[in-house]
């Protein structure tokens, strides 16, 4: 890390990953408005993002629950706990949708606990914790509705949650945004946020340090959870509907987003607005794919295998974004190998 | 680590600029002399929808109007609405829908009316006022009768019986399941179902699943698949089980995919309509109705290739579905 | 000193299961609705037995169900072009072999973590996959079901293939030095290096082989029906994972036998029939098997917070 202020600024800047993402995005842009049909049309700005921001929701809370190390696979099967139980509510006991939703974020936040026990008190890793609770999730919202019910016909004051515009942009996104600005504030500008860092580089020296290692890496999942109820009420807002099998398969969409965001896996380095750029790069790729009808791959329309070449894409996308981490760091190793080797031979009067 | 604040208000910007730049190139959509058909399946990679495509695209090329064919990959609830949401800022003029999930696509297909855009489902109907024409191969109920009826054919209208559908949360296979249940009590009271198992669409699924019900009930007498690959699984299950022919296997699926088991007796009545003749017919209707040429009260509608098809109210009818058998089998390739 | 007595307990565990079906429902047991379900269940054993592998060397890989998917389309298109079955699994050990690698040096020889490698890896093939193929189903030519063996034989093959790799495995990692070599650098890579061994060829290896013991489990599930589906993996790797991790392979490296995996996958695989025996709805399966993964990694957690406290 301080090798780096002894680079030239450009090359700094270059080798930053929010800036080959915003240039990744760029591209993007520049690609579907030529190919694409209508891809800037407001109208398309917005469906970018109401279609995604659920997928934005689970990316922000999964980075510092990846900050420390750890890794959430049940956030998407979370959702679809969270929607039924929320459905329930409004549907059979009469609830009003606000308070059923504030009902259902709690119940993820409890879920969450459930997790932040599991990995903190029990020491146990949270990668299989977490599979374990993916299954049971999806399984009692599945248990709940028999398989087979879903709830639909909220009233329309709640579905404007997730269908009306508010001052020119989806309802939807001034929660994002609401809820981007505090996972924000607490990773980058809170103790807490620090300390994630400081558990996801190194526990032990962490916990020597002074720092609650359990307490704080459970507020993680913790919160992670709760914004996973979130994403479920506005999802079922979106859709008018709320049963067992939505949110199926976020939780990898998130992760994707969240690495590819320049997030190691590893904890203890990462940054919520990589994250979001990580999030805009495969929620612009998914939805321009999908508009260039006059282009043909395999014999097919381009927009017909949409959904197929998006998901190559963010794969290969993803790779190489490793691959690339990996080659700038050798490269920074060694050019500050060489410098260290000058300076040690030659020491330079310190002024 | 301190260049983070400046990225953030930077991204914002970066979206605010899309959208602003988003507002001045919206003016040149819709140019379009070409008729442009949104046609939307309920799931993409199976048979059943690459054969509805090859109609429409037939249909398409008569016509001369651009087809695009998109929808989900899996069995997320809301990609049927993104996909419609997106034709609708594309400026499609019509959009021909098979609905998985009635309630939760309805949603969707209203926006695009209030936007001016025409909608005909197909396949699966939505709710009612969501759509102008329903292409009708076979109604939700005709298709539970149908099974019902062909499995109590089968069985001398006695005996228990099993289903295996796709997931326990598909919304349409749940509403031929309602059917089948209501026949099954309405007029074969000796008949009894005893499980509904999911298959998650896979064969080797359903296989594992007929395995266990023709071990857990002994006495099982047929087995009702209401997804297309669950009916080679349920055939190879019963196959492996020695109980060919004792056990009958039926349900929805192609031809292709069943041929082998219905020649070998394992497998007695595949129900479905001509597939392709759908996909055709469909995008015939969608384009008749964006041109105005098929219009609310009309009793009948001459579909190209097809000749002339009955309406009744506003159900465009195909014509009923087949059952295919060890006899007639032979006859189609698709 | 007791050491790894998750097995057992696992192994017990199943053996109460399968004695509830006894006295319940004893159509269970009839010989040949448990051969056809042992059967089935021997594609998913080799695979488990692969991931047991990739995670005692203190790896994942979440690629295994694309790469079983992709294996079994080649071998089937091998197959049905008309060429002889010996030709269809050679090509279908090529691809997950090649497919394998390419995890390999991603991971061991760029040093990239494994769980992000392999999940875009994993998206990567299955995406290819059905962009190629549209999730047609392919008709096999006769001769390819059961090897074109007769049903009891063909089982009896599939059967007999998984056993012996089981033990085949076992003992290698037992007996030889790579092996060995897998444990010591699941356990404490950099220590492996300092005796001499070389963590990254051993990573690769490891990735390999788990290429290879997908094809061989897409083959042994293609010839178990005369038609392959692309999907045909969906959902593997989290089966198989699960299934190694309650048979008591430690998710952190460096412990666990595979002899484990067995009971592991037996338990879970069972959930589903078990619950169509007793005449239970099927909605309970997922959270019954999401609270024995838990019990499990629960289990084990117990186990070695009392032992840190004896020792």
């Amino acid at each position: 890390m301080s090798q780096s202020t002894n680079q030239p600024k450009w090359t700094a800047l270059l080798a930053k990953h929010e800036t080959v993402l915003l240039a990744v995005i760029l591209v993007e842009i520049l690609l579907f408005q030529n190919l694409g049909r209508n891809f800037l049309a407001e109208s398309n700005v917005s469906n970018i993002f109401r279609h995604s921001v659920e997928i934005g929701l689970l990316a922000l809370v999964m980075t510092p629950v990846i900050l420390t190390g750890g890794i959430d696979l049940s956030l998407g099967s979370m959702m679809g706990l969270c929607a039924v139980v929320f459905g329930l509510l409004v549907k059979q006991f009469d609830v009003s949708p606000w308070l059923a939703a504030v009902a259902a974020i709690s119940l993820g936040a409890f879920g969450g606990m459930g997790n932040a026990f599991l990995i903190t008190r029990m020491n146990l890793p949270p990668l299989i914790v977490t599979l374990g609770t993916f299954s049971l999730f999806r399984g009692l919202a599945e248990a709940l509705t028999k398989g087979s019910e879903a709830y639909s016909g909220f009233p329309q004051g709640f579905l404007n949650l997730g269908n009306a515009n508010v001052l020119g942009l989806p309802a939807q996104l001034w929660v994002f945004f609401f809820i981007t600005l505090l996972v924000w504030v607490l990773v980058h500008r809170t103790v807490w946020g620090r300390s994630l860092q400081a558990i996801g580089f190194a526990p032990q020296g962490a916990r020597y340090a002074g720092i609650s290692v359990g307490r704080n890496t459970g507020m993680a999942y913790v919160l992670a959870g709760a914004i996973a109820g979130l994403a479920a009420v506005i999802l079922v807002a979106r859709l008018g509907e709320a049963r067992a099998n939505i949110g199926i398969g976020y939780e990898l969409l998130a992760i994707t987003a969240v690495v590819l965001g320049g997030t190691s896996i590893f904890g203890g380095s990462g940054s919520i607005s990589g994250t979001l750029l990580g999030y805009v790069a495969i929620a612009i790729l998914n939805n321009g794919l999908s508009r260039i009808t006059a282009h043909q791959i395999f014999d097919q329309p381009v927009s017909s295998v949409a959904r197929e070449l998006s998901g190559m894409l963010t794969g290969l996308l993803l790779l190489l974004a490793l691959a690339a981490g990996v080659l700038l760091k050798s490269l920074a190793t060694r050019r500050a190998r060489r410098q260290s080797l000058i300076t040690t031979t030659n020491p330079t009067p310190s002024t | 680590m301190k260049t983070i604040p400046r990225v953030l208000p930077l991204f914002l910007t970066c979206i605010a600029a899309v959208s602003m730049v988003g507002c001045k190139s919206q003016t040149s959509s819709g140019g379009g002399e070409k008729l442009t058909i949104g046609l939307l399946p309920k799931s993409k990679g199976n048979q059943y929808f690459v054969t509805c495509e090859k109609g429409a695209r037939l249909a398409a090329a008569d016509l001369g109007a651009e087809l695009l064919f998109d929808g989900p990959t899996n069995t997320d609830p809301a990609k049927q609405n993104e996909i419609v949401e997106n034709w609708i800022s594309l400026g499609v003029d019509v959009i021909a829908a098979a609905c998985e999930n009635k309630d939760g696509i309805s949603t969707a297909l209203k926006k695009a009316q209030q936007a001016g855009i025409k909608v005909v489902t197909y396949d699966a109907d939505a709710q009612p006022d969501a759509r102008s024409f329903f292409v009708n191969q076979a109604t939700e109920q005709g298709i539970g009768d149908q099974l019902m009826d062909t499995a109590a054919a089968l069985t001398g209208g006695e005996g228990e019986f099993a289903i295996i559908t796709a997931t326990l949360t598909a919304a349409n296979t749940n509403e031929w399941i309602k059917y089948i249940k209501e026949r099954q009590a309405a007029k074969y009271p000796n008949m009894k179902l005893v499980e509904v198992k999911p298959c998650d669409d896979q064969k080797d699924k359903a296989q594992q699943e007929t395995t266990n019900l023709l071990s857990a009930y002994p006495n099982l007498k047929a087995v009702i698949a209401v997804c297309s690959p669950g009916v080679p699984g349920a055939a190879e299950a019963v196959k492996q089980a020695g109980k060919a022919g004792q056990v009958k296997v039926l349900g929805l699926g192609l031809p292709s995919e069943n041929k082998a088991y219905v020649k070998e007796g394992v497998t007695q009545a595949v129900v479905l309509w001509k597939v392709e003749d759908l996909g055709y017919l469909t995008v015939q209707v969608a384009a008749a109705v964006a041109q105005g040429k098929l219009q609310a009260g009309a009793t009948e509608f001459d579909a190209g290739k097809l000749g002339k098809l009955e309406i009744q109210g506003d159900n465009v009818l195909l014509g009923k579905p087949f059952v295919f058998t060890k006899e007639n089998i032979d006859q189609f390739d698709f | 000193m007791k050491k790894y007595s998750r097995e057992w307990s696992v192994a017990a565990a199943f053996g109460l299961l399968m004695l509830s079906l006894l006295i319940v429902a004893p159509h269970f047991f009839h010989w040949q609705p448990l051969l056809s379900r042992v059967t089935s269940q021997m594609p998913a054993m080799v695979v488990a037995l692969g991931v047991a592998l990739v995670i005692i060397s203190r790896q994942i890989d979440i690629s295994i169900g694309a790469q079983f998917s992709m294996c079994a389309v080649i071998a089937g298109l091998v197959a049905a072009s008309g060429l002889p079955l010996g030709v269809a699994i050679l090509a279908a050990i090529a691809c997950g072999a090649l497919m394998g690698a390419l995890n390999g040096l991603l991971v061991a020889y760029l040093g990239l973590p494994s769980i992000v490698v392999t999940l875009a890896t994993m998206v990567t093939w299955q995406e290819a996959l059905r962009l190629w193929q549209q999730g047609r189903l392919l008709n096999l030519p006769e001769g390819i079901q059961w090897f074109g063996q007769s049903q009891a034989q063909g089982q009896a093959i599939v059967i007999g293939a998984t056993a012996l790799l089981l033990i085949l495995l076992s003992w290698l990692m037992k007996n030889i030095a790579a092996g060995r070599a897998i444990y010591a650098v699941g356990s404490d890579a950099e220590a492996a290096r300092l005796a001499g061994i070389n963590p990254q060829r051993t990573t690769f290896g490891v990735f390999v082989s788990m290429g290879v013991l997908a094809a061989l489990a897409a083959v042994m599930n293609l010839v178990q029906s005369p038609q392959i589906q692309p999907s045909c993996g969906d959902g593997m790797e989290l089966k198989a994972i699960a299934a190694a991790v309650v048979g008591g392979i430690a998710i952190r490296g460096g412990r666990g036998t595979l002899w484990g995996v067995l009971p592991g996958l037996l338990l879970l695989a069972n959930v589903n029939p078990a619950l169509t025996h007793f005449h239970q709805p099927p909605y309970w399966e997922k959270a019954i098997q999401g609270l024995v993964i838990i019990l499990a990694v629960v289990a084990d957690g117990w186990n070695q917070k009392k032992q840190s406290k004896n020792g």
